[in-house]
């Protein structure tokens, strides 16, 4: 079955339990941190040259949300990265305030974990109450809350492509890292002209210019665009101020609906624009150099957890998250070297831990007993699992040997995964299966997308599931994941509409506070992917709550395994494919790597760079640590 | 040489790309070198990235180097800020100050305040990074989530502000709680950036030791660095408080100013770039010194609790409420803590006049106070005091209701429509009856008496 790693095995009837005879199922065999070792001793350490290598910490990196910083180690001789670690930078203490409050403060005080997502953490956290109190919105509420998510990525995307990794291939960057790329991009002329209506790749790269080019202002403006479509739903952004337990406080109403819509016809041409513009861009770049596919290159390990409910199916409840979890719009999954191994939540739950060993937190599971052996369902789960974790913060000081990040570990089934916008396309591409609609459609090898006529006429666009999972194709899949959210959005409108037809205005359900023992968890995503909140609770207090946010997992540090976190295993490997010497190198294939994850550390990490030293870099969301 | 004014008053503007500093290979080699510089560089293609740098930046004013960074060099490491900015070269200069940076730190923050600000709308926060607002300076904003460059470049800007050496008045705000980090140990509860010298982690914290007494101004942003906030609440292990706690009472800027406090969770983003808008105008001698309140809140935005401008509050007046979450009347029997709490996002929205959190639909729990979160916790739970008051008001109120219904149902006829309305959306008779119908021809009377006419 899906799980290689941990003993767990599945019955004819599809039920997980731990493999009989494994007398500890998840006892960890430490080894050793893998990281760069210059030869130091031992024959030939002096006959050989030296080896070019230089160490470089990053600190802060820029252009993410929140506090990263890495260190890396960088073979001039070779022109590669050959060693990093990844650093989150902040601790704030979320999960320990969350303890002892009432359950439903948990909506508005994990919104605030995170002030790049905020919305998500306040959908998760309502689904995760409503899960344990046991109610389910209305399904107008639940169309509401899916529109009011399309809403926040349109923030989201036009944040990442224009503002944050855009620049990186601006005019005004690569000028100084490889200008014989903008002599090439001058006469090169720009196939999507058509569309985005710059006549060469120059001309492109000339609008990334940060805080002067025509898309990075416009990108501006389009998050304000679409945070005016969240706040039209979700009242307020960043941190909505709509969203209860038992579905929204919105006030619904015609207008909302009027002025939601009227914006979503800007988008399909802003999408369009920018599918063209970054077709272009990475195309210009793989071809002119195919070193490009390795820079922030790393194995195909996907883990989502799918985002915008199927109204009619959506029950709020643990025992069928499977069944509700497979009819989302995008599809919760993992994917082990390229494969979709399983689209079942709980199978995601089942296999997923978070070690500390390198992070500045104690091993809970060395004090007392483990909580829960089981998930509500009856499924195995592991004491590194959430429901079992306790947050100890024990800051101390940096040491790559030992600990070097507020971020903890997340593996799934003792793997690297990695998460993001693109994991989500690439598992409901995998999956095959969307509903009969006219503007969305999985295929298996990629996702047919029609984007409505506005400006610009109707357009189809394709995404092909990319062959490897690199900085461009990261980029060029959020762009495309423009066209997947918007057609997702008018699918979501107009079931909105269809309730509002049929007179479903209500938004929320009413609901009492239990009193006894409750477990539950939201599944959700952030615009950069995965997302779960994991809550126990009991005589109407909250007893644990635990938050793992997409850059929880991203900008992971090393595992007790010796695996790497994503980020760092994207950076190794990465080539300088800068044409300056080695004094001028800037790194920026490095920082291209890591801000193509679309870092967001405000609750994460941080991570340093120093002049001249080879540091370890980590990026991480500000929703990551906590 | 800059070619004077065009036909139309505009100047066209051809300039050498710089005047100083030497030539474009020499300064690279010098002053410029990236993170990676080592001394023992080659400098492969100088030639051609000299010529490349002349044509790729053409229009760049002439500038002075600070400390040996030129921030209009390409050549300088990654985007040594804004490099790709033009100076303005305006003959009309409207007050003494040209630029101004904004050093924006943060603490034990979520950026939430950030993405808040650059959501304004009232300056947009890009026109004040262009400098294109008639009478305000130049901002040139130091800010890990915008700035280009990295790791140690960014830091430089730090240490020049720390030294003097900026060309300009720095401004410094502050976004997230203070966290104490002397509690942390032999590590950190926010790191930002090393030192240069000795490789040692620098704390955010400590960044604000260094640059506080040098500023223009502190600007808290946000409640967590004005009051403290979620990581100061019950549960806070690392002693977080906010900016004015850790500062102390005493604290003055260089220029003479306490800490100025713009609340909220996250703020309106058009609060603080009023604000800072406001000030600005203030220091360019074009506008009054904005008033602020006892806790050094903008006065105008804070003065008032946010129920008086509520667009619900119509609802409170006649005695009305909310009983079930979506409902369109006034929120308070549902938790809003609006008639208590000072805040604008009733009138002003939350972006561009869109959205807020009553006027969508959400109750107010109170994020721009000094309370919160604690003090209005449990978030959903309904205050004990606010029936009484609601009691009250669904008294009078009721009572008001129902004899403004009664005028308003005759305002909706013409004189016309004596006894029924012609509108086929009407059931049956829509006017006022019976005893109804006397009172309103007395009424009428008596409204009209002192008319000459009459």
């Amino acid at each position: 079955m899906c799980f290689k790693n941990l003993p767990i095995d599945f019955d004819a009837n599809g039920k997980a339990t731990l493999r009989d005879g494994v007398a500890d199922p998840y006892a960890i065999t430490a080894a050793k941190p893998k990281g760069y070792v210059r030869r130091q001793e031992g024959p030939g350490a002096q006959l050989a040259a030296p080896p070019k290598l230089r160490d470089w910490s990053i600190d802060p990196v820029t252009r993410v949300a929140g506090a990263l910083a890495v260190h890396t180690t960088l073979d001039l001789e070779n022109r590669k990265a050959v060693d990093a670690y990844s650093r989150a930078m902040l601790f704030r203490g979320y999960e320990i305030i969350l303890q002892g409050r009432d359950p439903r403060d948990a909506i508005d005080i994990s919104s605030r974990a995170c002030g790049v997502c905020g919305g998500v953490h306040a959908t998760v956290a309502s689904l995760n109450i409503e899960q344990a109190f046991g109610v389910c919105p209305p399904p107008l509420g639940l169309a509401v809350r899916n529109l009011g998510e399309v809403g926040e990525m349109f923030y989201d995307h036009p944040l990442h492509l224009g503002l944050l990794a855009g620049p990186d291939y601006s005019t005004s960057l690569v000028s100084v890292t490889n200008p014989e790329l903008v002599k090439r991009a001058e006469k090169t002329p720009a196939p999507g002209y058509e569309v985005h209506g710059f006549r060469t790749i120059k001309d492109i790269m000339d609008a990334m210019n940060p805080l002067t080019g025509k898309i990075y202002l416009e990108s501006l403006e389009y998050t304000r665009i679409g945070r005016v479509m969240c706040m039209l739903m979700y009242g307020k952004y960043p941190h909505p101020s709509t969203l209860v337990p038992g579905g929204l406080s919105t006030t619904i109403t015609t207008s909302s609906f009027n002025e939601y819509y009227t914006q979503l016809g800007k988008i399909f041409d802003y999408t369009k624009v920018m599918i063209a513009t970054w077709d272009d861009i990475a195309d210009f770049f793989l071809e002119a150099n195919p070193a490009y596919e390795e820079v922030g290159k790393r194995p195909i390990n996907l883990i989502q957890t799918g985002i915008w409910d199927d109204t009619d199916v959506y029950d709020a409840t643990y025992a069928n998250c499977n069944e509700w979890g497979n009819r989302r719009w995008a599809k919760p999954g993992i994917i082990i070297d390229g494969k979709l191994v399983t689209t079942n939540l709980t199978d995601i739950n089942m296999g997923y831990e978070e070690f500390v060993d390198h992070s500045f937190y104690d091993d809970w599971t060395r004090s007392g007993s483990q909580r829960f052996a089981t998930d509500p369902n009856g499924n195995p789960i592991s004491p590194y699992n959430p429901w079992n974790k306790e947050t100890i913060p024990r800051p101390t000081a940096t040491n790559f040997k030992e600990k070097y990040t507020w971020d903890t570990a997340p593996r799934w089934d003792r793997k690297t995964v990695e998460t993001g916008t693109y994991g989500r396309m690439w598992t409901t591409a995998l999956a095959g299966q969307t509903p009969e609609n006219p503007f969305l459609e999985a295929t298996g090898d990629g996702l047919r997308m029609v984007l409505p006529r506005h400006h610009l006429p109707e357009t189809e666009v394709f995404w092909k599931v990319p062959r490897s999972i690199n900085a461009l194709e990261r980029n060029r899949a959020r762009a495309y994941a423009m066209a997947f959210t918007s057609t997702i959005g008018m699918n979501c409108l107009l079931k909105a509409f269809e309730y509002w037809r049929r007179g479903e205005t209500k938004v929320s359900t009413p609901f009492k506070v239990p009193k006894d023992e409750r477990v539950s968890v939201g599944f959700w995503e952030a615009s950069r992917g995965f997302l779960v909140h994991h809550l126990h609770m009991d005589k109407g207090k909250l007893l644990n709550y635990q938050i793992t946010t997409p850059s929880t997992l991203n900008a992971a540090p090393r595992d007790p395994f010796g695996g790497m976190g994503p980020y760092e295993e994207a950076v190794v490997g990465t080539p300088i494919l800068e044409s300056v010497s080695d004094d001028e190198v800037k790194g920026i294939d490095i920082l291209r790597a890591i801000r193509s994850f679309d870092p967001c550390m405000p609750c994460t990490t941080h991570m340093d760079t120093g002049k001249g030293t080879i540091v370890r870099e980590v990026n991480s969301c500000g929703c990551t640590l906590e | 040489m800059s070619e004077g004014r065009g036909a139309r008053g505009q100047r066209t503007r051809r300039e050498p790309l710089r005047a100083s500093g030497g030539t474009p290979a020499e300064s690279s080699k010098s002053a410029h070198a990236g993170p990676m510089a080592r001394s023992a560089g080659t400098q492969p293609a100088a030639d051609e990235l000299g010529a490349w740098k002349a044509e790729l930046t053409p229009g760049l004013g002439t500038v002075d180097l600070i400390d040996g960074y030129d921030p209009y060099d390409p050549f300088s490491p990654i985007g040594i800020r804004s490099q790709v900015l033009e100076e303005p070269d305006d003959t009309l200069q409207i007050g003494p100050l040209k630029k101004i940076y904004l050093i924006w730190m943060v603490g034990a923050s979520c950026d939430g305040c950030t993405v808040a600000v650059s959501g304004g709308t009232h300056p947009r926060v890009e026109h004040l990074l262009a400098g294109i607002i008639p009478g305000l300076p130049r901002v040139e904003l130091i800010h890990t989530v915008v700035s280009t460059e990295s790791g140690p470049e960014w830091v430089h800007n730090l240490f020049m502000a720390e030294r003097g050496e900026l060309d300009a008045p720095y401004v410094i705000t502050w976004e997230g709680s203070i966290m104490d980090e002397s509690v942390a140990g032999d590590g950190y509860w926010m790191g930002l950036g090393d030192d240069p010298q000795t490789g040692r982690q620098i704390t955010s914290l400590e960044w604000l030791d260094r640059l506080a007494p040098g500023a223009a101004a502190v600007i808290a942003i946000g409640t967590c660095a004005t009051w403290g906030g979620i990581p100061a609440s019950k549960g806070n292990v690392t002693n977080a408080m906010g900016t004015m706690d850790y500062l102390g009472k005493d604290y003055r800027s260089a220029f003479g100013v306490p800490v100025v406090n713009v609340p909220g969770c996250a703020p309106i983003g058009d609060n603080y770039l009023e604000t800072a808008a406001a000030t600005l105008l203030f220091l360019n001698g074009l506008g009054p010194l904005p008033e602020f309140d006892e806790l050094g809140r903008p006065a105008w935005l804070f003065g008032e609790t946010v129920h008086r401008h509520c667009p619900r509050a119509g609802y409170y007046e006649e005695g009305v409420f909310a009983e079930e979450y979506g409902d369109h009347e006034c929120l308070v029997e549902l938790g809003c803590w609006g008639p208590v709490v000072q805040c604008n996002i009733a009138e002003r929205g939350q972006i561009d006049g869109h959205g807020g959190c009553m006027n969508m639909g959400g109750i107010c729990i109170g994020c721009t106070m000094p309370g919160f979160p604690d003090k209005f916790s449990p978030i959903y739970e309904v205050p004990p005091g606010s029936y009484l008051s609601s009691n009250t008001s669904r008294v009078a109120g009721g009572f008001i209701r129902r004899m403004r219904n009664i005028s308003r149902i005759d305002k909706n006829m013409t004189p016309r429509w004596d006894k029924d309305t012609p509108s086929g959306w009407a059931r049956s008779r829509t006017g006022p009856k019976g005893a109804l119908k006397q009172v309103h021809k007395f009424y009428a009377k008596y409204q009209h008496s002192h008319e000459s006419y009459n």
